[in-house]
Protein backbone atom coordinates (compact mmCIF):
# COMPACT_ATOMS: atom_id res chain seq x y z
CA UNK A 1 0.00 0.00 0.00
CA UNK A 2 2.73 2.44 1.10
CA UNK A 3 4.93 1.72 -2.40
CA UNK A 4 1.37 2.61 -4.25
CA UNK A 5 0.89 5.94 -1.98
CA UNK A 6 4.08 6.69 -3.16
CA UNK A 7 3.93 5.73 -6.90
CA UNK A 8 0.99 7.66 -6.87
CA UNK A 9 2.32 10.74 -5.45
CA UNK A 10 5.02 10.85 -8.37
CA UNK A 11 2.76 11.19 -11.10
CA UNK A 12 -1.12 12.85 -12.20
CA UNK A 13 -2.46 9.59 -11.25
CA UNK A 14 -6.15 10.45 -11.64
CA UNK A 15 -5.70 12.39 -14.41
CA UNK A 16 -4.03 9.56 -16.41
CA UNK A 17 -6.76 7.01 -15.22
CA UNK A 18 -9.83 9.37 -16.23
CA UNK A 19 -8.19 9.97 -19.60
CA UNK A 20 -7.31 6.20 -20.08
CA UNK A 21 -11.42 5.44 -19.07
CA UNK A 22 -12.03 8.08 -21.59
CA UNK A 23 -10.43 6.55 -24.20
CA UNK A 24 -12.01 3.14 -23.25
CA UNK A 25 -15.32 3.89 -22.96
CA UNK A 26 -15.33 5.82 -26.53
CA UNK A 27 -13.72 2.50 -27.94
CA UNK A 28 -16.21 0.62 -26.01
CA UNK A 29 -19.09 2.12 -28.17
CA UNK A 30 -17.98 1.81 -31.20
CA UNK A 31 -19.40 -1.47 -33.03
CA UNK A 32 -18.91 -0.70 -36.55
CA UNK A 33 -16.63 -4.05 -37.66
CA UNK A 34 -13.23 -3.51 -38.78
CA UNK A 35 -14.30 -4.69 -42.28
CA UNK A 36 -16.79 -1.63 -42.66
CA UNK A 37 -14.27 0.52 -41.54
CA UNK A 38 -11.85 -0.26 -44.05
CA UNK A 39 -14.99 0.45 -46.34
CA UNK A 40 -15.60 3.47 -45.12
CA UNK A 41 -11.57 5.27 -45.28
CA UNK A 42 -10.04 7.51 -43.52
CA UNK A 43 -13.21 8.77 -41.60
CA UNK A 44 -14.50 5.50 -40.45
CA UNK A 45 -10.56 5.12 -39.28
CA UNK A 46 -10.50 8.26 -37.31
CA UNK A 47 -13.38 7.12 -35.15
CA UNK A 48 -10.83 4.30 -34.09
CA UNK A 49 -7.46 5.69 -34.01
CA UNK A 50 -8.84 8.84 -31.70
CA UNK A 51 -10.15 6.83 -28.85
CA UNK A 52 -7.10 4.73 -29.17
CA UNK A 53 -4.61 7.59 -29.05
CA UNK A 54 -6.58 9.28 -25.79
CA UNK A 55 -5.87 5.66 -24.11
CA UNK A 56 -2.33 5.74 -25.35
CA UNK A 57 -1.84 9.40 -24.04
CA UNK A 58 -3.67 8.26 -20.28
CA UNK A 59 -1.16 5.12 -20.78
CA UNK A 60 2.16 7.38 -21.07
CA UNK A 61 0.90 10.03 -18.31
CA UNK A 62 0.74 7.23 -16.04
CA UNK A 63 4.22 6.00 -16.92
CA UNK A 64 6.03 8.53 -18.52
CA UNK A 65 4.68 11.88 -16.25
CA UNK A 66 7.87 13.66 -17.14
CA UNK A 67 6.10 14.41 -20.39
CA UNK A 68 2.51 15.19 -19.37
CA UNK A 69 2.15 18.53 -20.88
CA UNK A 70 2.91 17.14 -24.28
CA UNK A 71 0.38 14.34 -23.79
CA UNK A 72 -2.56 16.15 -21.72
CA UNK A 73 -2.66 18.97 -24.92
CA UNK A 74 -3.15 15.90 -27.08
CA UNK A 75 -5.26 14.57 -24.52
CA UNK A 76 -7.78 17.69 -24.08
CA UNK A 77 -7.27 17.86 -28.29
CA UNK A 78 -8.27 13.83 -28.92
CA UNK A 79 -10.94 14.30 -26.43
CA UNK A 80 -12.63 17.33 -28.18
CA UNK A 81 -11.80 15.55 -31.24
CA UNK A 82 -14.12 12.28 -30.60
CA UNK A 83 -16.66 14.58 -30.76
CA UNK A 84 -17.16 14.64 -33.87
CA UNK A 85 -15.50 10.88 -35.19
CA UNK A 86 -16.89 8.77 -32.54
CA UNK A 87 -20.43 8.83 -31.85
CA UNK A 88 -20.19 12.55 -30.07
CA UNK A 89 -17.75 11.35 -27.96
CA UNK A 90 -18.71 8.25 -26.66
CA UNK A 91 -22.00 9.75 -25.91
CA UNK A 92 -20.52 12.73 -24.20
CA UNK A 93 -19.22 10.32 -21.46
CA UNK A 94 -15.66 9.49 -22.78
CA UNK A 95 -15.37 13.33 -23.96
CA UNK A 96 -16.06 14.73 -20.47
CA UNK A 97 -13.52 11.98 -19.08
CA UNK A 98 -10.87 12.72 -21.37
CA UNK A 99 -11.20 16.51 -20.84
CA UNK A 100 -11.32 16.42 -16.99
CA UNK A 101 -8.54 13.92 -16.94
CA UNK A 102 -6.19 16.09 -19.56
CA UNK A 103 -7.16 19.44 -17.31
CA UNK A 104 -5.85 17.62 -14.13
CA UNK A 105 -2.58 16.23 -15.77
CA UNK A 106 -2.45 19.34 -16.60
CA UNK A 107 -2.63 21.75 -13.82
CA UNK A 108 -0.73 18.55 -11.96
CA UNK A 109 2.58 20.15 -10.50
CA UNK A 110 5.49 17.30 -8.67
CA UNK A 111 6.92 17.96 -5.51
CA UNK A 112 3.83 19.71 -3.64
CA UNK A 113 3.80 20.40 0.47
CA UNK A 114 1.55 18.54 2.10
CA UNK A 115 -2.00 20.64 2.22
CA UNK A 116 -2.45 20.38 5.67
CA UNK A 117 0.92 21.14 7.12
CA UNK A 118 0.72 24.16 4.70
CA UNK A 119 -2.22 25.57 6.16
CA UNK A 120 -1.06 24.77 9.22
CA UNK A 121 2.24 26.72 8.65
CA UNK A 122 0.30 29.40 7.25
CA UNK A 123 -1.64 30.34 10.34
CA UNK A 124 1.36 29.69 12.45
CA UNK A 125 3.68 32.11 10.38
CA UNK A 126 4.28 35.20 12.73
CA UNK A 127 5.09 33.04 16.03
CA UNK A 128 7.54 31.12 13.95
CA UNK A 129 9.42 34.16 12.54
CA UNK A 130 8.92 35.82 15.77
CA UNK A 131 9.70 34.21 18.23
CA UNK B 1 11.78 27.05 1.17
CA UNK B 2 11.18 27.68 4.71
CA UNK B 3 12.93 24.59 6.15
CA UNK B 4 12.84 25.39 9.81
CA UNK B 5 9.02 26.01 9.66
CA UNK B 6 8.88 22.87 7.84
CA UNK B 7 10.62 20.63 10.14
CA UNK B 8 8.29 22.67 13.03
CA UNK B 9 5.23 21.88 11.56
CA UNK B 10 5.89 18.37 11.36
CA UNK B 11 7.06 17.86 14.90
CA UNK B 12 4.47 20.31 16.38
CA UNK B 13 1.56 19.02 14.62
CA UNK B 14 2.35 15.69 13.41
CA UNK B 15 -0.80 16.30 10.66
CA UNK B 16 -0.67 12.78 9.18
CA UNK B 17 0.28 9.90 11.98
CA UNK B 18 0.81 7.77 9.23
CA UNK B 19 3.02 8.96 7.31
CA UNK B 20 5.33 9.85 10.21
CA UNK B 21 7.29 6.70 10.10
CA UNK B 22 7.68 7.22 6.42
CA UNK B 23 8.31 10.84 6.57
CA UNK B 24 10.42 10.41 9.66
CA UNK B 25 13.43 8.49 7.82
CA UNK B 26 13.69 11.71 5.51
CA UNK B 27 15.25 14.54 5.94
CA UNK B 28 13.29 17.16 5.12
CA UNK B 29 10.38 16.53 6.98
CA UNK B 30 7.01 15.55 5.81
CA UNK B 31 6.22 13.37 2.17
CA UNK B 32 5.92 15.99 -0.78
CA UNK B 33 3.87 14.50 -3.13
CA UNK B 34 2.64 16.00 -6.35
CA UNK B 35 -0.91 17.49 -6.24
CA UNK B 36 -3.72 19.30 -9.00
CA UNK B 37 -2.92 23.22 -8.73
CA UNK B 38 -5.82 24.84 -9.72
CA UNK B 39 -5.33 27.60 -11.55
CA UNK B 40 -2.96 25.67 -13.27
CA UNK B 41 -5.80 23.45 -14.42
CA UNK B 42 -8.44 26.00 -15.45
CA UNK B 43 -5.61 27.09 -17.75
CA UNK B 44 -6.81 24.07 -19.68
CA UNK B 45 -10.20 23.69 -18.11
CA UNK B 46 -11.86 27.00 -19.61
CA UNK B 47 -10.44 26.72 -23.16
CA UNK B 48 -11.54 23.01 -23.49
CA UNK B 49 -15.06 23.72 -21.80
CA UNK B 50 -15.67 26.42 -24.39
CA UNK B 51 -14.77 24.24 -27.73
CA UNK B 52 -16.32 21.47 -26.33
CA UNK B 53 -19.51 23.94 -25.80
CA UNK B 54 -19.22 25.48 -29.36
CA UNK B 55 -18.81 22.15 -30.74
CA UNK B 56 -22.35 20.99 -29.45
CA UNK B 57 -23.83 24.23 -30.32
CA UNK B 58 -22.66 24.36 -33.73
CA UNK B 59 -23.67 20.41 -33.99
CA UNK B 60 -27.03 21.45 -33.06
CA UNK B 61 -27.10 24.16 -35.62
CA UNK B 62 -26.29 21.12 -38.21
CA UNK B 63 -23.48 23.53 -39.27
CA UNK B 64 -21.08 21.17 -38.51
CA UNK B 65 -20.66 18.40 -41.16
CA UNK B 66 -23.00 19.54 -43.54
CA UNK B 67 -20.96 22.47 -45.27
CA UNK B 68 -18.73 21.87 -48.18
CA UNK B 69 -18.10 23.20 -51.33
CA UNK B 70 -19.77 20.62 -54.12
CA UNK B 71 -17.83 19.77 -57.20
CA UNK B 72 -20.16 20.61 -59.82
CA UNK B 73 -19.94 16.88 -61.09
CA UNK B 74 -23.90 15.61 -61.35
CA UNK B 75 -24.08 11.97 -59.99
CA UNK B 76 -26.72 9.48 -60.56
CA UNK B 77 -27.99 7.81 -57.45
CA UNK B 78 -30.90 4.72 -57.98
CA UNK B 79 -32.42 2.30 -56.43
CA UNK B 80 -35.48 -0.49 -56.32
CA UNK B 81 -36.61 0.62 -53.27
CA UNK B 82 -36.12 3.02 -50.79
CA UNK B 83 -38.15 3.36 -47.51
CA UNK B 84 -37.66 6.00 -44.98
CA UNK B 85 -39.26 7.77 -41.41
CA UNK B 86 -39.24 11.58 -42.08
CA UNK B 87 -39.16 13.26 -45.25
CA UNK B 88 -38.84 16.54 -45.87
CA UNK B 89 -38.19 18.70 -49.38
CA UNK B 90 -37.51 22.00 -50.40
CA UNK B 91 -35.42 24.09 -53.30
CA UNK B 92 -32.21 25.45 -52.45
CA UNK B 93 -28.71 26.68 -53.94
CA UNK B 94 -25.80 25.29 -53.90
CA UNK B 95 -22.61 26.92 -54.35
CA UNK B 96 -19.01 25.15 -56.67
CA UNK B 97 -15.83 26.19 -55.14
CA UNK B 98 -14.34 29.25 -56.27
CA UNK B 99 -13.21 29.38 -59.97
CA UNK B 100 -14.19 25.58 -60.51
CA UNK B 101 -14.20 24.41 -64.32
CA UNK B 102 -17.54 23.37 -64.24
CA UNK B 103 -18.89 26.54 -63.61
CA UNK B 104 -20.03 27.56 -67.22
CA UNK B 105 -22.43 30.19 -67.05
CA UNK B 106 -24.19 29.16 -64.21
CA UNK B 107 -21.95 31.91 -62.01
CA UNK B 108 -20.87 28.23 -59.77
CA UNK B 109 -24.76 27.83 -58.34
CA UNK B 110 -27.18 25.23 -59.43
CA UNK B 111 -30.24 25.20 -58.17
CA UNK B 112 -30.94 21.87 -56.44
CA UNK B 113 -33.85 19.70 -54.53
CA UNK B 114 -32.52 19.25 -50.97
CA UNK B 115 -34.22 15.94 -50.00
CA UNK B 116 -33.50 14.94 -46.37
CA UNK B 117 -34.89 11.41 -44.59
CA UNK B 118 -34.47 10.89 -41.13
CA UNK B 119 -34.26 7.24 -41.58
CA UNK B 120 -33.65 5.49 -44.74
CA UNK B 121 -33.41 2.19 -46.01
CA UNK B 122 -32.57 1.38 -49.55
CA UNK B 123 -32.24 -1.54 -51.75
CA UNK B 124 -29.66 -2.25 -54.43
CA UNK B 125 -27.94 1.30 -54.29
CA UNK B 126 -26.06 2.28 -57.39
CA UNK B 127 -24.31 5.47 -57.81
CA UNK B 128 -21.83 6.53 -60.74
CA UNK B 129 -20.20 9.93 -61.85
CA UNK B 130 -19.42 9.96 -65.64
CA UNK B 131 -15.87 11.14 -65.52
CA UNK B 132 -15.86 11.27 -69.64
CA UNK B 133 -15.63 8.11 -70.82
CA UNK B 134 -15.83 6.26 -68.20
CA UNK B 135 -17.75 5.72 -64.77
CA UNK B 136 -16.86 5.44 -61.27
CA UNK B 137 -19.43 2.99 -60.37
CA UNK B 138 -20.15 2.11 -56.57
CA UNK B 139 -23.21 0.03 -55.99
CA UNK B 140 -24.14 -1.76 -52.10
CA UNK B 141 -27.10 -3.48 -50.67
CA UNK B 142 -26.78 -5.88 -52.64
CA UNK B 143 -27.43 -8.66 -51.60
CA UNK B 144 -29.73 -9.45 -48.06
CA UNK B 145 -28.25 -6.38 -46.14
CA UNK B 146 -29.85 -3.21 -46.59
CA UNK B 147 -28.22 -0.09 -46.85
CA UNK B 148 -29.36 2.50 -44.36
CA UNK B 149 -28.24 5.93 -43.85
CA UNK B 150 -29.69 8.38 -40.67
CA UNK B 151 -30.36 12.13 -41.15
CA UNK B 152 -29.66 11.44 -45.00
CA UNK B 153 -29.98 14.93 -47.42
CA UNK B 154 -29.71 14.69 -50.70
CA UNK B 155 -29.10 17.85 -53.25
CA UNK B 156 -30.62 17.06 -56.55
CA UNK B 157 -31.54 18.21 -59.57
CA UNK B 158 -33.80 15.73 -61.11
CA UNK B 159 -35.90 12.81 -59.04
CA UNK B 160 -37.93 9.79 -60.74
CA UNK B 161 -39.67 7.00 -59.21
CA UNK B 162 -42.56 5.63 -58.27
CA UNK B 163 -43.75 7.34 -54.54
CA UNK B 164 -46.26 7.11 -51.91
CA UNK B 165 -46.11 9.52 -48.67
CA UNK B 166 -48.17 8.92 -45.71
CA UNK B 167 -49.30 11.95 -43.36
CA UNK B 168 -47.87 14.51 -46.51
CA UNK B 169 -47.95 18.07 -45.79
CA UNK B 170 -47.52 20.18 -48.83
CA UNK B 171 -46.80 24.03 -49.13
CA UNK B 172 -45.32 24.35 -45.73
CA UNK B 173 -42.40 27.29 -45.45
CA UNK B 174 -39.36 25.40 -46.04
CA UNK B 175 -37.84 27.35 -42.62
CA UNK B 176 -40.91 25.19 -40.56
CA UNK B 177 -39.93 21.58 -41.23
CA UNK B 178 -40.10 19.51 -38.72
CA UNK B 179 -39.93 15.87 -39.79
CA UNK B 180 -36.26 15.08 -40.27
CA UNK B 181 -34.52 18.22 -38.51
CA UNK B 182 -33.40 20.23 -41.23
CA UNK B 183 -34.60 23.35 -42.42
CA UNK B 184 -34.44 25.38 -45.66
CA UNK B 185 -34.42 29.23 -46.32
CA UNK B 186 -37.47 31.25 -45.51
CA UNK B 187 -39.90 32.00 -48.19
CA UNK B 188 -39.51 28.77 -50.33
CA UNK B 189 -41.96 25.96 -50.87
CA UNK B 190 -41.59 22.90 -49.07
CA UNK B 191 -43.46 19.66 -48.16
CA UNK B 192 -43.25 16.83 -45.79
CA UNK B 193 -43.94 13.96 -44.68
CA UNK B 194 -43.94 11.33 -42.21
CA UNK B 195 -43.25 8.33 -43.94
CA UNK B 196 -41.90 7.87 -47.88
CA UNK B 197 -41.65 4.82 -49.98
CA UNK B 198 -39.74 5.15 -53.75
CA UNK B 199 -39.64 2.66 -56.16
CA UNK B 200 -37.59 2.36 -59.39
CA UNK B 201 -35.43 5.39 -57.38
CA UNK B 202 -33.51 7.69 -60.32
CA UNK B 203 -31.98 10.33 -58.69
CA UNK B 204 -29.50 13.56 -60.50
CA UNK B 205 -27.36 14.42 -57.66
CA UNK B 206 -24.85 17.19 -56.63
CA UNK B 207 -24.09 16.39 -53.28
CA UNK B 208 -25.40 14.17 -50.34
CA UNK B 209 -24.98 14.05 -46.64
CA UNK B 210 -25.54 11.73 -43.82
CA UNK B 211 -24.85 11.44 -40.21
CA UNK B 212 -24.26 7.39 -41.01
CA UNK B 213 -24.21 5.90 -44.21
CA UNK B 214 -23.98 2.20 -43.68
CA UNK B 215 -23.18 0.21 -46.72
CA UNK B 216 -22.96 -3.94 -46.72
CA UNK B 217 -21.11 -5.14 -49.55
CA UNK B 218 -20.28 -2.14 -51.34
CA UNK B 219 -17.90 -2.59 -54.31
CA UNK B 220 -16.24 0.45 -55.71
CA UNK B 221 -15.15 0.19 -59.34
CA UNK B 222 -14.82 1.93 -63.04
CA UNK B 223 -17.61 1.02 -65.53
CA UNK B 224 -18.44 1.56 -68.96
CA UNK B 225 -21.83 1.78 -68.09
CA UNK B 226 -23.56 4.12 -65.30
CA UNK B 227 -26.23 2.97 -63.46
Amino acid sequence: MAALRRWRAARPFWGGLLLTLGGTEILLTEKASLKVVMHIGMQGLAGYLLPVLMLVCGLLVLFNPAQRLFYSICGVLLSLGTWLTSNLGGFLIGLLLGVVGSCLTFGWLPDQEPRRARSWRRRNRVPVHHP
Amino acid sequence: MALPSDAGSSAGSTPEPSEVPESGSLSDGPERRGRVRLRRAAVMAVPATAIAAGLMILTAQGALGVQFAISGMAFTVTATNLDGRGFEQFGALDQMAEGSPNEGDTGGQVLVVVSAIKNATLTKLCQSVDLGGTNLLITAGQGAQKVTATDLTTDSTELTGDAAFGNIEIGNDASTLDKAGVQGPKGVFSQQADTVKIANLRQTNYATTAAVFKLPGLRLRFSEQGC
